[in-house]
């Protein structure tokens, strides 16, 4: 089964967050359905990290901020070495890194061709 | 409410102090500023210590209760107050609170860390640890890589530029070069700062605070009682305490710290002043663009001016609005459990003239801003004269 990335909808104001609150930011509401955020984002900011966290193997790391069509923001790891602000992305699952020799999954983003 | 007076300050070295665990550290900086507040024979009420991570560090836990064995504050009521890098300030609130209250008349506030414990790739996590387990941490996101985002943002939006950055570290540096306490006491150049090591782009290594062990603590009391122990009270004139969603990018903004702007505001609105009443500041700057930042988010300068106010030299300890005199994290050290209260001793000393060659001229009232996280819990504190 393909992974989407989601974000939780507030069922009473409507409002789409990432990631999940037990109460809406907007309303406090407490009940949500999972939406799919889509597959064009928008990158907002970017860094090369190359003072790397435990499991990371090789610098730099990349990672951005996107921006989904909804307006939602998600913050991860970026597939390419030659980031561009306003380039669009898409949610990609892959390996994250390792942790404690466990090895955790994730969305990445990865540029539209 | 009653009116709260700092009536003594003291503070250790900051740097790798080897030798000197963190109990050794608490109970210097406590001592000296029980000391300096003539209050060695008195009872104390209430214990607060700042600390964010002795149990992860130092293996030690209740370190508050181990601070007044130590030195002998028994039977004060004793607690170690968390907020992450704004533990310190969290610390001076509530012991602001206790005593505003009326119910502590004598209250020690104490705040420290033992960062060299432990490697520095195991304290780049711990602190990373702050960040959202599922939407930050897992992905590799550190303090230094939102910093970095941030910074991004600002030269995109502002025309911030690196030599911004290395413009302020240069100013904190040679501060902390006047400073005995501070941590770094090495000069700063523009290139030196732009050809140090690239840890996060556009972040350098000169971007960024670092790794310090310290204490730093303070003597409150009723200002009323003030008279009793010293002729120079600093009166607490307001605070502000505000959080913001915990992940950057949720943000209403992230290139907006909305913790600081209602802290900040809350302090003004508390001590009926206004951001040019103020004559001296410190920052949270664990990285240089959180200067800049928080120096316009305060109510100090327009949005996307602060870069501005840098390059005109009006942040310079000569300037118009000081920011730093005391060489900031960026030079006088981050332990992050000190930092807050080392804030409030460094505005002290600079409110009583007692600064020495880093005295800012004749300041009235002193700002600090100390924040938790990465800007989504900030404390402030504004200080007046109370004599």
């Amino acid at each position: 089964m393909e992974q989407k990335f989601t974000g939780f909808k507030c069922k009473s104001c409507g409002r789409v967050m990432y990631p999940k609150h037990d109460r809406c930011l907007d309303c406090k509401g407490t009940e949500f359905e999972e939406v799919e955020l889509g597959e064009d984002a928008t990158l907002l900011t970017y860094t090369k990290l190359y003072a790397l966290p435990e499991g990371i193997e090789m610098p730099p790391l990349v990672l951005g901020i996107v921006k989904f069509p909804g307006g939602v923001r998600a913050m991860g790891q970026l597939t390419t070495d030659d980031p561009k602000i306003g380039m669009k992305l898409r949610p990609v699952w892959g390996k994250l890194r390792k942790m404690k020799d466990r090895e955790i999954f994730g969305f990445k983003f990865e540029p539209l061709k | 409410m009653r009116d709260v007076a700092i009536i003594g300050c003291g503070m250790t070295k900051f740097g790798r102090l080897e030798g000197k665990d963190l109990m050794d550290l608490l109970a210097e900086a406590s001592l000296r500023a029980i000391d300096d507040a003539g209050a060695g024979e008195r009872d104390f009420d209430s214990v607060y210590v700042g600390n964010m991570m002795a149990g992860e560090l130092v293996h030690q836990t209740a370190i508050a209760s181990a601070l007044v064995d130590r030195i002998n504050l028994i039977p004060a009521g004793a607690e170690r107050v968390e907020n992450g890098p704004a533990s310190g300030a969290s610390a001076v609130k509530n012991g602001f609170l206790a005593v505003a209250s009326g119910a502590s008349d004598l209250v020690l506030v104490a705040g420290g860390e033992k960062m060299t414990a432990v490697d520095t790739d195991v304290i780049g996590d711990l602190v990373s640890t702050m960040t959202h387990p599922t939407a930050e941490y897992v992905h590799g996101v550190t303090l230094p890589a939102m910093a970095a985002m941030l910074t991004r943002l600002y030269m995109e939006r502002y025309g911030v530029t690196e030599r911004h950055l290395a413009m302020v570290a240069v100013k904190n540096h040679a501060n902390a070069l006047k400073n005995p306490y501070a941590h770094l006491h090495r000069e700063c150049t523009i290139e030196g700062a732009m050809n140090s090591i690239m840890i996060a782009d556009p972040l350098r290594l000169y971007y960024a605070c670092p790794i310090s062990d310290g204490a730093a603590a303070v003597v409150l009391c009723p200002l009323e009682k003030a008279k009793e122990f010293t002729d120079k009270p600093v009166r607490i004139a307001g605070f502000g305490h505000a959080s913001d969603v915990q992940t950057l990018q949720e943000r209403e903004d992230p290139a907006v710290l909305k913790s600081v702007q209602l802290a900040s505001q809350q302090a003004f609105k508390m001590a009926k002043l206004e951001p040019n009443d103020i004559g001296v500041v410190e920052t949270h700057d664990a990285f240089e663009i959180l200067e800049i930042v928080q120096s316009e988010d305060a109510g100090f300068f327009e949005k996307g001016k602060g870069h501005l106010a840098v390059e005109k030299g009006v942040t310079a300890l000569d300037g118009e609005l000081p920011i730093n005199p005391s060489g900031g994290l960026k030079a006088k050290g981050h332990p992050v459990g000190a930092t807050g209260v080392a804030q409030i001793v460094e505005l002290v000393w600079q409110l009583r003239g007692e600064a020495g060659e880093r005295q800012v001229k004749d300041p009235k009232r002193g700002f600090a801003c100390n924040f938790g996280g990465f800007g989504n819990n900030t404390v402030i504190h504004i200080l007046e004269r109370g004599w």
